[in-house]
This record gives structure tokens, C-alpha cells and sequence, in this order.
């Protein structure tokens, strides 16, 4: 109704579209605004805190297994007990045996063994999966290191069929127990014969 | 203001406009208040300017200040629950057992209020409240905190009520340069009714605000729209004053503005116009006294000349025929310039405001019998009269005589016969009685173009006719005298054939028939 009594008055109009105009805006800039706290999009704030998970690289391991969102987690386990249930192989020359001086004092290849027998109760309890086969043969294992520091495991299984979350975990776990950073390329050598290499890649951008 | 006192006929046609004019005429309504006026005009930008800024002002203030505010909690809260999360220690893999006493704990300490702690871990879920997951927690934030690994915070409304949700995912040293997630995700939710209650005061301030400054601007507005107004009133009221005659109407002018200018060139302009007139007054009123001065100077020699000729009449019939046929025509054509000198002289008299009404009471019918009687018309068969008895009048018996003689006369030589002169008293339509004369004849009647001009000096109804015995100024000297008496004349034709003058002329109330 109103807007016909502006038509109506033809000569007026052009003032009264320049009123509205300006009421219209005077109106809208609150409009625009948002009254009250209105929903706000994700909004970055720094990254991710830093806990304390009680490693301790001289008496532990770090073995990664699957979460139920298809990630990997790591999982900090002593080695003494967990030699319990797999067999003694604590021999003095372990360390001798780690070449590049950080690496923890679990041999590697026991780190390996305990990854491939899957995860523990407390793990399960947790939700964590392994996408590994299970493996009978436990000699069976070989990591050797290269003068350039990259890492080759030979390994019980076939490596060809593994998935990327299998190649992921052996790749993360040996990574890991090698040097504290996980950096480094690690090669992965089956029965089949099949090679596959890659780098862990879990750490964040930027490391505390 | 203006000094000069309205006058009463544009006054009255104002009133009129006013009260009469509807939809029909609406350019011309002259209420002060108007729904598109100035003042309206002025009023309501002044407003709009003032709503404008007050609005911009108080909308941009608020934003700024609520966006400060919510900042200052999302940021404290966000780098509370990052500090407290990075007090704690957790055993990988996380167990269920005992994690929600930590998570109680951390809900205890919350900055600025306490919060609601989630944990994710695996297929753990757990919290520090009743349900494990949080329904306020939305899949981007869990994305963000999960995928991209980034302590994030997000606000979400949900009925009604604003929530800040954080999601914080958390890494361990695995040496002293490098990390690697746990794979546990904290999440916190806040409630922030506080907030929402210092934002809804915050804008109530900034309505508050902005309320009494469109009311203050009110104020100018109104002073605006008066000092534009007052001289536009005034040079509205000079104006009319002006066309209704008063020439020496001037506006006072205030200030140096341009309203002041407007007034400036609109007094010199009164001031022109009012020179010109006086100038085209002297030479109309100049050439009037020249008529005036002429017919007079002709009026002697005229007046010898006529003696002359009497004489040179009389002696005609002794001269041999030519001789008497040129006297006969000297004689009569002197006769009628001295008609037409004696009617330039009145007609003068009429221009000059110099005719005087020796107004008298007499007996109208009387009258009229004398002027047919003295003009010889009396026997005549030619002339019916229809004249009642007792109607007496205040007339100037001479310019009474003048206007009945000049009718007559007239309809007996361009009308044809009978001529009938007809005198009655009728109320005219205003209520007063009015005395009415009609001479009508039975001639030809008045050419319908040549009506609006039968009154016109020198006019002459038959171009035809280049000799007219009349002077020409017989009709314009009888309407001037009608008018002298407040009356009017209209001339028209009737029905049946023959024009027909109608003289009326008002009677006051105590002279009306006794």
C-alpha cells in the first residue's frame, strides 16, 4: 500500500526511492552486523598442546597401530614386559647393534616382533586395530642400517599385499626406534621379494 | 515583515481555494503544514542524517565492541584450556579407567568459566560431564582438530544459547625436536552466558544512544525549516501583495544568505516594476489630458463656427442650389464634430475620474417620458413604452437622460421598428432589488462577433456602414454612465430577431418603492 501511494505521486518519486535507499541502508549496517553472538566459523588458534606421555626411549618402545578413524596412534610399551609374552632377546650387544646413536636401546627388531603380534589388551580396550597379518616365524626379521642412514627391513610377510595402513605402521614403528624424530626413508623387504620404501610423516610441521 | 495590511480579495480566494479545493486542485492548497513541504522535507533529512550517523555510530561501536569482548574470552579461554591440557600426562595407549577424574579436573579449573571437557581417543569417548560426546561440537571443528591438527575454536549457537567449543589435539616429545600426535583430541565447551548478556547491554546502550540523538536533532531541524520558511512566507506574502496592485510592497532583508539575496533582487525588481508602471501611467494619463486639451480647444472655434453656420443655413434657400447644397453639408457636418467634441469632452471627463454623480431622487418613469419627449420621440409611433408608475430612484437625472437617449437613438437608427423601452424593478440574485430598462427593437440584431465589442469606443458594428450619423462614443459614454451609478449594461439579441439593451442598476434599500 505504501509503495502504491509513492507510485501515485510521480513526482516525488525519485526523492522518495533516494529516502528509502538511505533508510534501507541506516537499517541494514546493524542488519549487517548481527545482533547478539552469532555462530563463527573454525577459527585457528596456534597448534595442537603438548602432553606428557611418559616415554622414556631407553626402557621403551613406540609401536603405531590403527585407530578406529583409519589414523595411526602410537602406543608406548616397556620392553622387559613385553618381553614376557614374546622371548627373551635382550643380549648386551644390542646397543652395538644401532649404529645411529639415538636410537633407543630396544633392538628394532624385537620392536618389530611386537608390532606384528598385534595389539595388547589395553590397546584393544582403546579401540586400536592392527592392519598386519599375523606372523608365526619370529627369527625371521632383519633390519639392517645403510651408510646414508636409511633403514632396510626384511620381514616375514608378503610385503606386496600389505595396505597403506600395514606399510604405514612397519614404516612409523621401525622409523621411530631408530631415531627419536622418525625422519628417514625405510625400506621394506618381503618374502615375496616385492620392496616397498617410504618415510613415516607423521610429525607435525613444526616440532616443539 | 511586511509592513503593508492584506488586501481582502486575494484573502478571500485563498479562503475560497482552501475550503473548496479537494483532489481537483491540489497544487494550489495552502495549509502551513504540507505533506511534502519544506519543513516536512527539511524535517526528514535532518532525521535521516541524524539516524544515519547515530545508527552507523552506534552499529559500528557495538560490533567493535562486542567483537572485543567475545575475542578477549574466546582468547583467554582458548590459551586456559591450552595450558591446562599441557599439564596433563596421559599413558598411551590412553585407558578408560580414571580418565574422567582428569577430565574433571581440568572442567574445574576452566578461565573465564568452568567448561564442559570432552576426550576422543580411539573409540573412547569420554567427558567430565553426563553424556561422553558433546551434541554443540560440530564435524568441522573435529575435522580441524583431528585431520589438520590444529587447536581450534569455533562458536556455535544451538537453541538460543551461544557455546565457545575448542578442540585442542594433543602431541607428546618424542625427542627434544620432534613430536608426534597422540591421537587424543580435547575437546571444551562454554557456555557464554555472560557474554551474550554484556553483548544484549551493549546494544541496548548503543539503541539507547542513538535514540535522544535523533530526538536533539529535531531541534536544528525545526530552526533549519524556520529560518528557510519565514522569508519564503514573507516573499509569498510580498508577491501577493504585489499582484493585487500594491507596487511599493519591499521585503526586509536579513542576513547574507542566499534567501537574503532572493529578497535583494526581489525588492529591485519591485522597485523597476514599479517605475515602469508609474512611467506607463504618466504617459497613458498624458495622453488623456492631450485628448482632453484638444477637444477643448476645438470647443470655441467650434462653437463660432456653428453660429456661423446657423446663420449660413438660414440663407440657403436665397443661394443658387450649389452653393446652398455645399452650406447644407458644412452646416451638418459641424454640427456632428461639435457631437463628437462635446462626446470626446465626456468621454475625457470619464477618463480623468473627473465624472461626478448629482445623483437626485426622482421618478424613473417620469424620467424617461421627459428624455422621449425633449428628443421629440414622445408622438412617435415608432416607441412603445411600458412604464410603471412610482419607481423612484437615486440618478443623476443628466446622465440618466444620456444613457435612455443614447439607447433609443440607437435602436431607432441601426434597429428597426418597434422599439420598445420597458422599465420594471426585479431582486437580482445577490438579493438586492435592482432597477431594470430594456430597449429592444426589431431590427437585424447585433452580429453574435461583433457582442464582445459593441462597447468598445469608435467601434463600428456594420464595417460597411463608413458613415455613421453617431460619433461612435455614444455606447462606450452610456456604459460609462451606468457603471457611474454602480450598475451594467449588456447588450444582446432576442429570440424573435432585434438586440435588445438591458440596463440595471441597483436600489438601495430605503429608496426602493414607497
Amino acid at each position: 500500500m505504501r509503495h502504491a501511494r509513492w507510485r501515485g505521486v510521480a513526482r516525488r518519486h525519485t526523492w522518495w526511492r533516494g529516502l528509502a535507499t538511505a533508510v534501507v541502508a541506516t537499517a541494514g549496517v546493524p542488519l549487517v552486523g548481527g545482533c547478539g553472538i552469532q555462530d563463527s566459523d573454525v577459527i585457528e588458534a596456534g597448534g595442537p598442546a603438548t602432553v606428557e606421555a611418559f616415554l622414556n626411549r631407553d626402557a621403551d618402545m613406540l609401536l603405531f597401530f590403527r585407530s578406529p578413524d583409519g589414523g595411526l596412534s602410537p602406543v608406548i610399551r616397556e620392553v622387559r614386559p613385553s618381553a614376557g609374552f614374546g622371548e627373551e632377546y635382550i643380549e648386551p650387544g644390542a646397543v652395538e647393534r644401532a649404529p645411529s646413536g639415538p636410537a633407543g636401546p630396544a633392538p628394532t627388531e624385537k620392536v618389530v616382533l611386537a608390532l606384528l603380534s598385534g595389539p595388547g589388551e589395553a590397546d584393544r580396550a582403546a579401540g586400536l586395530t592392527t592392519a598386519l597379518p599375523a606372523v608365526r616365524e619370529k627369527e625371521a626379521v632383519k633390519v639392517e642400517v645403510s651408510s646414508d642412514g636409511g633403514v632396510t627391513a626384511r620381514l616375514p610377510l608378503a610385503v606386496r599385499a600389505l595396505d597403506a595402513t600395514a606399510v604405514r605402521q612397519l614404516t612409523c614403528t621401525i622409523a621411530y626406534n631408530q631415531v627419536k624424530d622418525g625422519r628417514g626413508v625405510v625400506t621394506l623387504r618381503g618374502l615375496d621379494g616385492a620392496e616397498r620404501s617410504g618415510s613415516c610423516g607423521l610429525a607435525p610441521g613444526t616440532s616443539g | 515583515m511586511i509592513t503593508v495590511p492584506r488586501p481582502g480579495r486575494p484573502r478571500d480566494e485563498e479562503n475560497e481555494r482552501a475550503d473548496g479545493a479537494g483532489p481537483a486542485a491540489p497544487t494550489r492548497r495552502r495549509s502551513r503544514v504540507r505533506a511534502f513541504g519544506l519543513r516536512t522535507r527539511l524535517l526528514a533529512a535532518f532525521l535521516l542524517v541524524a539516524a544515519v550517523s547515530a545508527g552507523t555510530t552506534s552499529a559500528l561501536t557495538y560490533r567493535e565492541a562486542r567483537n572485543a569482548l567475545l575475542k578477549t574470552a574466546q582468547d583467554m579461554a582458548v590459551s586456559t584450556f591450552r595450558d591446562q591440557v599441557e599439564r596433563t600426562g596421559w599413558r598411551l595407549p590412553v585407558e578408560e579407567e580414571g580418565i574422567e577424574e582428569i577430565l574433571r579436573d581440568l572442567a574445574r579449573t576452566g578461565k573465564p568459566r568452568p567448561w564442559v571437557v570432552f576426550a576422543e581417543y580411539g573409540s573412547i569417548r569420554a567427558s567430565s560431564g553426563e553424556n561422553p560426546v558433546s551434541s554443540v561440537i560440530t564435524p568441522e571443528l573435529r575435522r580441524a582438530a583431528t585431520a589438520d591438527r590444529y587447536g581450534s575454536f569455533e562458536r556455535v549457537v544451538k537453541d538460543g544459547v551461544p557455546y565457545l567449543t575448542i578442540g585442542m589435539p594433543t602431541v607428546f616429545k618424542t625427542g627434544p625436536d620432534s613430536t608426534l600426535p597422540t591421537g587424543l583430541v580435547l575437546y571444551a565447551v562454554m557456555r557464554m552466558t555472560d557474554e551474550q548478556i554484556n553483548v544484549d547491554a551493549l546494544l541496548v546502550a548503543a539503541r539507547n544512544g542513538a535514540l535522544p540523538g535523533l530526538a536533539v536533532a529535531l531541534v536544528p531541524a525545526l530552526l533549519a525549516a524556520r529560518s528557510v520558511l519565514r522569508p519564503v512566507r514573507e516573499l509569498r506574502r510580498a508577491a501577493r501583495s504585489m499582484g493585487s496592485g500594491r507596487l511599493d510592497t519591499r521585503i526586509p532583508v536579513r542576513g547574507r544568505d542566499e534567501l537574503a539575496d532572493l529578497a535583494d533582487t526581489f525588492n529591485e525588481s519591485a522597485g523597476q516594476l514599479e517605475r515602469s508602471v508609474g512611467e506607463l501611467r504618466d504617459a497613458e494619463a498624458r495622453a488623456r489630458r492631450f485628448a482632453s486639451d484638444v477637444s477643448h480647444e476645438l470647443r470655441t472655434p467650434l462653437a463660432g463656427m456653428l453660429a456661423v453656420t446657423e446663420v449660413l443655413d438660414e440663407d440657403a434657400d436665397r443661394l443658387d442650389p450649389d452653393t446652398a447644397q455645399a452650406v447644407r453639408l458644412v452646416s451638418a457636418e459641424t454640427g456632428k464634430l461639435a457631437v463628437l467634441v462635446e462626446d470626446l469632452m465626456e468621454i475625457s471627463r470619464f477618463d480623468a475620474r473627473a465624472a461626478e454623480l448629482n445623483a437626485d431622487e426622482i421618478d424613473v418613469a417620469e424620467a424617461i417620458r421627459k428624455t422621449l419627449q425633449v428628443r421629440h420621440w414622445a408622438g412617435d409611433d415608432r416607441i412603445r413604452t411600458e412604464l410603471p408608475p412610482d419607481i423612484r430612484a437615486r440618478l443623476d437625472p443628466r446622465r440618466f437622460d444620456v444613457v435612455i437617449a443614447n439607447l433609443v437613438g440607437n435602436a431607432l437608427r441601426h434597429g428597426g421598428a418597434p422599439v420598445t423601452v420597458l422599465l420594471r424593478t426585479e431582486a437580482s440574485s445577490s438579493g438586492t432589488l435592482v432597477l431594470v430598462v430594456e430597449v429592444a427593437d426589431r431590427g437585424p440584431g447585433i452580429p453574435a462577433a461583433a457582442l464582445p465589442h459593441i462597447f468598445d469606443r469608435f467601434y463600428k458594428a456594420d464595417a460597411a456602414r463608413t458613415r455613421s450619423p453617431g460619433s461612435g462614443l455614444g455606447l462606450a459614454i452610456t456604459l460609462e454612465n451606468v457603471n457611474l451609478h454602480d450598475g451594467t449594461i449588456r447588450a444582446g439579441n432576442l429570440p424573435g430577431g432585434g438586440a435588445v439593451f438591458t440596463v440595471e442598476i441597483p436600489l438601495r434599500a430605503e429608496e426602493a418603492v414607497r
